[in-house]
Protein backbone atom coordinates (compact mmCIF):
# COMPACT_ATOMS: atom_id res chain seq x y z
CA UNK A 1 0.00 0.00 0.00
CA UNK A 2 1.47 3.50 -0.92
CA UNK A 3 0.90 5.13 2.71
CA UNK A 4 2.68 2.22 4.05
CA UNK A 5 5.71 1.23 1.41
CA UNK A 6 5.87 4.52 -0.52
CA UNK A 7 5.43 2.29 -3.48
CA UNK A 8 2.53 2.93 -6.08
CA UNK A 9 -0.05 -0.39 -6.54
CA UNK A 10 -0.18 -1.31 -10.61
CA UNK A 11 -3.57 0.17 -10.84
CA UNK A 12 -2.51 3.56 -9.11
CA UNK A 13 0.45 3.39 -12.33
CA UNK A 14 -2.50 2.33 -14.47
CA UNK A 15 -4.60 5.22 -14.10
CA UNK A 16 -1.60 8.00 -14.61
CA UNK A 17 -0.56 6.31 -17.43
CA UNK A 18 -1.38 7.68 -21.19
CA UNK A 19 -2.55 5.02 -22.88
CA UNK A 20 -0.79 3.01 -25.63
CA UNK A 21 -1.87 4.39 -28.42
CA UNK A 22 -0.85 7.54 -27.00
CA UNK A 23 2.77 6.45 -26.32
CA UNK A 24 3.41 5.31 -29.91
CA UNK A 25 2.91 8.97 -30.72
CA UNK A 26 6.03 10.19 -28.94
CA UNK A 27 7.39 11.59 -25.67
CA UNK A 28 4.59 11.87 -22.93
CA UNK A 29 4.73 13.13 -19.10
CA UNK A 30 3.49 10.62 -16.64
CA UNK A 31 2.95 12.08 -13.02
CA UNK A 32 2.95 9.91 -10.22
CA UNK A 33 1.11 12.42 -7.87
CA UNK A 34 -0.65 10.37 -5.60
CA UNK A 35 -1.58 12.68 -2.46
CA UNK A 36 -3.27 15.87 -2.35
CA UNK A 37 -0.78 18.38 -1.17
CA UNK A 38 -0.67 22.24 -1.32
CA UNK A 39 1.56 22.09 -4.23
CA UNK A 40 1.51 23.46 -7.87
CA UNK A 41 5.01 23.83 -9.96
CA UNK A 42 3.98 21.16 -12.25
CA UNK A 43 0.73 23.36 -13.74
CA UNK A 44 2.80 26.61 -13.30
CA UNK A 45 5.66 25.63 -15.67
CA UNK A 46 4.00 24.00 -18.40
CA UNK A 47 4.70 25.77 -21.39
CA UNK A 48 1.63 23.94 -23.29
CA UNK A 49 -0.68 24.37 -20.06
CA UNK A 50 -1.37 20.52 -20.94
CA UNK A 51 -1.46 19.91 -16.87
CA UNK A 52 -4.66 21.91 -16.26
CA UNK A 53 -4.87 24.69 -14.11
CA UNK A 54 -5.30 24.12 -10.40
CA UNK A 55 -9.21 25.07 -9.10
CA UNK A 56 -7.45 24.15 -5.67
CA UNK A 57 -3.82 24.35 -4.82
CA UNK A 58 -4.27 20.65 -2.77
CA UNK A 59 -5.75 19.66 -6.11
CA UNK A 60 -3.52 16.38 -8.04
CA UNK A 61 -2.41 17.22 -10.84
CA UNK A 62 -4.59 16.43 -14.03
CA UNK A 63 -2.40 16.23 -17.26
CA UNK A 64 -4.25 16.30 -21.16
CA UNK A 65 -1.85 13.54 -22.65
CA UNK A 66 -2.74 15.20 -26.37
CA UNK A 67 -1.10 19.01 -25.47
CA UNK A 68 1.69 16.93 -23.53
CA UNK A 69 4.57 17.46 -25.77
CA UNK A 70 6.92 15.68 -23.27
CA UNK A 71 9.29 18.93 -23.02
CA UNK A 72 10.82 18.13 -19.68
CA UNK A 73 9.86 21.24 -18.46
CA UNK A 74 7.77 19.67 -15.36
CA UNK A 75 9.82 16.89 -14.40
CA UNK A 76 12.61 20.06 -13.18
CA UNK A 77 10.40 21.50 -11.28
CA UNK A 78 8.37 19.07 -9.35
CA UNK A 79 10.06 18.99 -5.88
CA UNK A 80 9.22 15.32 -5.18
CA UNK A 81 10.70 14.69 -8.48
CA UNK A 82 7.29 12.37 -9.24
CA UNK A 83 7.39 13.44 -12.69
CA UNK A 84 9.15 11.31 -15.61
CA UNK A 85 8.54 11.58 -19.49
CA UNK A 86 8.05 8.44 -21.66
CA UNK A 87 8.62 7.49 -25.22
CA UNK A 88 8.85 4.11 -27.48
CA UNK A 89 11.96 4.50 -29.76
CA UNK A 90 12.11 1.62 -31.90
CA UNK A 91 12.75 -1.65 -29.90
CA UNK A 92 13.44 0.38 -26.88
CA UNK A 93 11.39 2.34 -24.53
CA UNK A 94 13.32 5.60 -23.34
CA UNK A 95 12.84 6.94 -19.67
CA UNK A 96 13.49 10.27 -18.53
CA UNK A 97 13.90 10.52 -15.20
CA UNK A 98 14.19 13.28 -12.67
CA UNK A 99 17.91 12.64 -10.95
CA UNK A 100 19.16 15.02 -7.87
CA UNK A 101 22.39 13.11 -7.09
CA UNK A 102 26.16 13.43 -7.95
CA UNK A 103 27.83 12.63 -9.79
CA UNK A 104 25.81 12.45 -13.44
CA UNK A 105 26.45 8.82 -15.35
CA UNK A 106 27.90 9.30 -18.99
CA UNK A 107 26.07 9.17 -21.73
CA UNK A 108 26.48 5.61 -23.50
CA UNK A 109 26.97 3.87 -19.50
CA UNK A 110 25.25 0.67 -18.95
CA UNK A 111 23.50 1.25 -15.41
CA UNK A 112 20.74 -0.58 -13.65
CA UNK A 113 17.39 -0.16 -14.37
CA UNK A 114 15.45 -0.15 -11.56
CA UNK A 115 11.52 -0.56 -10.40
CA UNK A 116 9.56 1.61 -8.13
CA UNK A 117 10.63 -0.69 -5.49
CA UNK A 118 14.18 0.03 -6.35
CA UNK A 119 14.84 -2.87 -7.26
CA UNK A 120 17.17 -3.92 -10.45
CA UNK A 121 15.03 -5.39 -13.02
CA UNK A 122 17.37 -4.96 -16.14
CA UNK A 123 20.06 -3.35 -17.69
CA UNK A 124 19.66 -0.03 -19.17
CA UNK A 125 21.66 2.39 -21.48
CA UNK A 126 22.05 6.15 -20.43
CA UNK A 127 21.33 8.09 -23.73
CA UNK A 128 20.87 11.77 -22.52
CA UNK A 129 22.25 13.40 -19.58
CA UNK A 130 20.89 16.52 -19.21
CA UNK A 131 22.69 18.80 -16.33
CA UNK A 132 20.74 21.15 -13.83
CA UNK A 133 19.80 21.26 -10.42
CA UNK A 134 16.74 18.35 -11.13
CA UNK A 135 19.13 16.62 -13.86
CA UNK A 136 17.13 14.70 -16.34
CA UNK A 137 18.90 11.33 -17.14
CA UNK A 138 16.90 9.47 -20.47
CA UNK A 139 17.87 5.63 -19.84
CA UNK A 140 17.16 3.37 -22.62
CA UNK A 141 15.36 0.02 -21.84
CA UNK A 142 13.24 -2.86 -23.33
CA UNK A 143 9.80 -2.00 -24.31
CA UNK A 144 7.81 -3.80 -22.11
CA UNK A 145 9.45 -1.98 -18.77
CA UNK A 146 8.10 1.41 -19.51
CA UNK A 147 5.68 0.37 -16.65
CA UNK A 148 8.04 -0.60 -14.58
CA UNK A 149 11.23 0.86 -14.54
CA UNK A 150 11.14 4.27 -12.85
CA UNK A 151 14.84 4.72 -11.27
CA UNK A 152 18.47 4.00 -12.21
CA UNK A 153 21.64 2.75 -10.24
CA UNK A 154 25.17 2.37 -10.82
CA UNK A 155 26.66 -0.97 -12.23
CA UNK A 156 29.76 0.05 -9.89
CA UNK A 157 30.07 2.50 -7.03
CA UNK A 158 31.48 6.17 -8.52
CA UNK A 159 34.60 7.28 -7.69
CA UNK A 160 34.15 10.99 -5.52
CA UNK A 161 37.40 12.97 -5.87
CA UNK A 162 39.19 14.01 -3.11
CA UNK A 163 39.11 17.17 -1.43
CA UNK A 164 41.47 19.13 0.25
CA UNK A 165 41.10 20.70 3.22
CA UNK A 166 40.86 24.51 1.93
CA UNK A 167 40.62 27.11 4.84
CA UNK A 168 38.58 25.17 7.03
CA UNK A 169 39.47 24.30 10.79
CA UNK A 170 37.83 21.86 12.44
CA UNK A 171 39.70 22.67 15.48
CA UNK A 172 38.66 25.33 17.24
CA UNK A 173 36.15 23.76 19.45
CA UNK A 174 34.32 26.91 20.91
CA UNK A 175 33.78 28.71 17.56
CA UNK A 176 32.71 25.24 16.20
CA UNK A 177 29.86 24.55 18.75
CA UNK A 178 28.54 27.74 17.70
CA UNK A 179 25.01 27.11 16.25
CA UNK A 180 24.50 28.12 12.40
CA UNK A 181 21.36 26.14 11.36
CA UNK A 182 19.15 26.51 14.12
CA UNK A 183 15.87 24.58 12.45
CA UNK A 184 18.04 21.68 12.32
CA UNK A 185 20.30 21.86 14.68
CA UNK A 186 23.33 22.59 13.23
CA UNK A 187 26.58 23.80 14.37
CA UNK A 188 29.46 25.71 12.41
CA UNK A 189 31.39 22.16 13.10
CA UNK A 190 28.88 20.20 11.43
CA UNK A 191 28.42 22.25 8.50
CA UNK A 192 32.14 22.38 8.16
CA UNK A 193 32.29 18.25 8.29
CA UNK A 194 29.71 18.08 5.85
CA UNK A 195 31.77 20.71 3.45
CA UNK A 196 34.91 18.86 3.68
CA UNK A 197 33.56 15.42 3.54
CA UNK A 198 32.80 16.96 -0.27
CA UNK A 199 29.17 18.72 0.08
CA UNK A 200 29.67 21.71 -1.21
CA UNK A 201 26.68 23.30 -2.92
CA UNK A 202 23.61 24.37 -0.96
CA UNK A 203 21.55 22.13 -2.60
CA UNK A 204 23.66 18.56 -1.82
CA UNK A 205 23.34 20.36 1.83
CA UNK A 206 19.51 20.73 1.89
CA UNK A 207 19.51 17.39 0.79
CA UNK A 208 22.30 15.58 3.23
CA UNK A 209 21.17 17.60 6.38
CA UNK A 210 17.91 19.37 6.19
CA UNK A 211 19.23 22.96 5.81
CA UNK A 212 17.50 25.93 4.84
CA UNK A 213 14.37 23.41 5.20
CA UNK A 214 13.35 24.12 8.40
CA UNK A 215 10.88 26.61 10.04
CA UNK A 216 13.47 29.40 8.70
CA UNK A 217 13.50 28.16 5.37
CA UNK A 218 16.95 29.43 5.12
CA UNK A 219 16.61 33.13 6.33
CA UNK A 220 19.01 32.13 9.55
CA UNK A 221 21.68 29.49 8.08
CA UNK A 222 21.91 30.40 4.05
CA UNK A 223 24.12 33.22 4.25
CA UNK A 224 26.26 31.66 7.08
CA UNK A 225 26.72 28.37 4.98
CA UNK A 226 27.38 30.39 1.90
CA UNK A 227 30.46 32.34 3.72
CA UNK A 228 31.81 29.01 4.78
CA UNK A 229 31.60 27.66 1.38
CA UNK A 230 32.53 30.43 -0.08
CA UNK A 231 36.24 30.67 2.14
CA UNK A 232 36.20 26.77 1.33
CA UNK A 233 36.11 27.22 -2.61
CA UNK A 234 37.37 30.30 -2.45
CA UNK A 235 34.59 31.51 -4.94
CA UNK A 236 32.71 34.60 -4.49
CA UNK A 237 29.50 34.18 -2.89
CA UNK A 238 27.49 35.40 -5.85
CA UNK A 239 28.71 32.45 -7.58
CA UNK A 240 27.65 30.02 -5.15
CA UNK A 241 23.75 30.85 -4.86
CA UNK A 242 21.52 28.47 -4.66
CA UNK A 243 19.21 27.93 -7.47
CA UNK A 244 16.03 28.37 -5.52
CA UNK A 245 15.97 30.70 -2.67
CA UNK A 246 12.37 31.54 -1.74
CA UNK A 247 11.79 31.56 1.83
CA UNK A 248 7.70 31.89 2.64
CA UNK A 249 6.65 35.44 3.82
CA UNK A 250 5.06 33.58 6.93
CA UNK A 251 4.11 29.95 7.99
CA UNK A 252 0.96 29.13 7.21
CA UNK A 253 -0.88 25.88 8.87
CA UNK A 254 -1.33 22.83 6.75
CA UNK A 255 -4.60 22.57 8.68
CA UNK A 256 -5.84 26.08 7.03
CA UNK A 257 -4.99 24.56 3.77
CA UNK A 258 -6.46 21.54 4.31
CA UNK A 259 -9.86 23.19 5.34
CA UNK A 260 -10.54 24.85 2.48
CA UNK A 261 -9.87 22.31 0.25
CA UNK A 262 -12.64 20.51 2.55
CA UNK A 263 -15.24 23.10 1.57
CA UNK A 264 -14.99 22.99 -1.90
CA UNK A 265 -15.56 18.99 -2.04
CA UNK A 266 -18.26 19.28 0.36
CA UNK A 267 -20.52 21.58 -1.92
CA UNK B 1 10.37 57.86 22.43
CA UNK B 2 7.19 57.56 24.23
CA UNK B 3 6.21 54.12 24.87
CA UNK B 4 2.45 53.71 25.37
CA UNK B 5 1.68 50.64 27.62
CA UNK B 6 -1.31 48.04 27.41
CA UNK B 7 -3.35 46.96 30.37
CA UNK B 8 -1.00 44.75 33.00
CA UNK B 9 -2.98 40.83 32.38
CA UNK B 10 -1.97 37.33 33.68
CA UNK B 11 -0.98 34.54 31.43
CA UNK B 12 0.60 31.08 32.54
CA UNK B 13 3.91 29.55 31.91
CA UNK B 14 4.61 26.19 32.68
CA UNK B 15 2.02 25.85 35.41
CA UNK B 16 3.32 29.55 36.92
CA UNK B 17 1.41 32.82 36.80
CA UNK B 18 3.49 35.30 34.62
CA UNK B 19 2.23 39.08 34.64
CA UNK B 20 2.62 41.11 31.35
CA UNK B 21 1.19 44.17 29.27
CA UNK B 22 -1.35 44.33 26.74
CA UNK B 23 0.71 44.90 23.10
CA UNK B 24 3.58 42.81 24.03
CA UNK B 25 4.43 39.40 22.23
CA UNK B 26 4.58 36.34 24.55
CA UNK B 27 8.91 36.31 24.21
CA UNK B 28 8.90 39.60 25.28
CA UNK B 29 7.07 39.22 28.52
CA UNK B 30 8.78 35.99 29.16
CA UNK B 31 12.30 38.13 28.84
CA UNK B 32 10.61 40.52 31.27
CA UNK B 33 10.05 37.49 33.75
CA UNK B 34 13.68 36.51 33.45
CA UNK B 35 12.82 33.89 31.16
CA UNK B 36 15.32 33.35 28.78
CA UNK B 37 14.97 29.65 27.74
CA UNK B 38 12.41 29.25 25.51
CA UNK B 39 12.65 25.85 23.65
CA UNK B 40 15.12 22.92 23.63
CA UNK B 41 17.08 22.48 20.16
CA UNK B 42 16.06 19.11 18.68
CA UNK B 43 19.10 16.94 18.04
CA UNK B 44 21.73 18.42 20.57
CA UNK B 45 18.98 19.22 23.67
CA UNK B 46 20.51 22.64 23.91
CA UNK B 47 18.56 26.03 25.73
CA UNK B 48 17.10 28.61 22.90
CA UNK B 49 16.41 31.69 23.75
CA UNK B 50 15.39 34.78 21.96
CA UNK B 51 17.41 34.95 18.58
CA UNK B 52 15.56 36.94 15.44
CA UNK B 53 12.27 38.32 17.64
CA UNK B 54 10.12 39.07 14.18
CA UNK B 55 9.18 35.30 13.75
CA UNK B 56 11.56 34.27 11.07
CA UNK B 57 14.06 32.01 12.79
CA UNK B 58 12.62 28.80 14.39
CA UNK B 59 14.35 29.60 18.03
CA UNK B 60 11.00 30.46 20.13
CA UNK B 61 8.69 27.73 19.25
CA UNK B 62 6.77 27.13 22.12
CA UNK B 63 2.95 25.08 22.72
CA UNK B 64 0.28 27.94 23.33
CA UNK B 65 -2.86 26.98 24.45
CA UNK B 66 -2.07 23.09 23.42
CA UNK B 67 -1.14 24.65 19.65
CA UNK B 68 2.74 23.49 19.61
CA UNK B 69 5.80 25.60 17.16
CA UNK B 70 3.62 28.50 18.16
CA UNK B 71 6.36 31.45 17.07
CA UNK B 72 6.04 33.28 20.45
CA UNK B 73 7.69 36.06 19.76
CA UNK B 74 5.46 37.66 17.36
CA UNK B 75 2.75 35.38 19.28
CA UNK B 76 0.69 38.82 20.97
CA UNK B 77 0.13 37.61 24.78
CA UNK B 78 -3.41 37.40 26.03
CA UNK B 79 -5.24 36.96 29.58
CA UNK B 80 -5.80 33.58 30.19
CA UNK B 81 -3.09 32.12 27.89
CA UNK B 82 -1.33 29.00 28.75
CA UNK B 83 2.47 28.29 27.49
CA UNK B 84 4.71 25.76 27.95
CA UNK B 85 7.99 25.07 27.14
CA UNK B 86 7.82 22.70 24.51
CA UNK B 87 10.81 19.86 24.91
CA UNK B 88 10.70 18.27 21.13
CA UNK B 89 9.54 18.80 17.67
CA UNK B 90 5.88 19.36 18.55
CA UNK B 91 3.23 16.66 18.87
CA UNK B 92 -0.29 16.84 17.56
CA UNK B 93 -3.00 16.60 19.85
Amino acid sequence: MLERSGIPEQAQIDCVFPAEERLEKGPVAVIECFEKIPCNPCAQSCPKSAILPFVDINDRPVIDDELCVGCNACIKKCPGLAIMVVEYSGEKALIKLPHEFKPLPEKGQIVNALNRAGEPVSDAEVVRVIAGKVSVVSIAVDRHLIKTVRGFSFKEKPEIPEKNMGNLELNNTNELDGIVCRCNDLTLGDIRKMISDGYTTIDELKQLARVGMGPCQGRSCIPIILGELSRYLETPIKDLLPTNFRPVVTSVKLSDLAEHDEERTSV
Amino acid sequence: MDFKRGEEIVFTFDGKPVSAFEGETVAVALYAANVRKLATSHDKHRARGIYCAIGNCASCMMIVDGTPNVKTCVEPVRAGMVVESQPDKGKLT
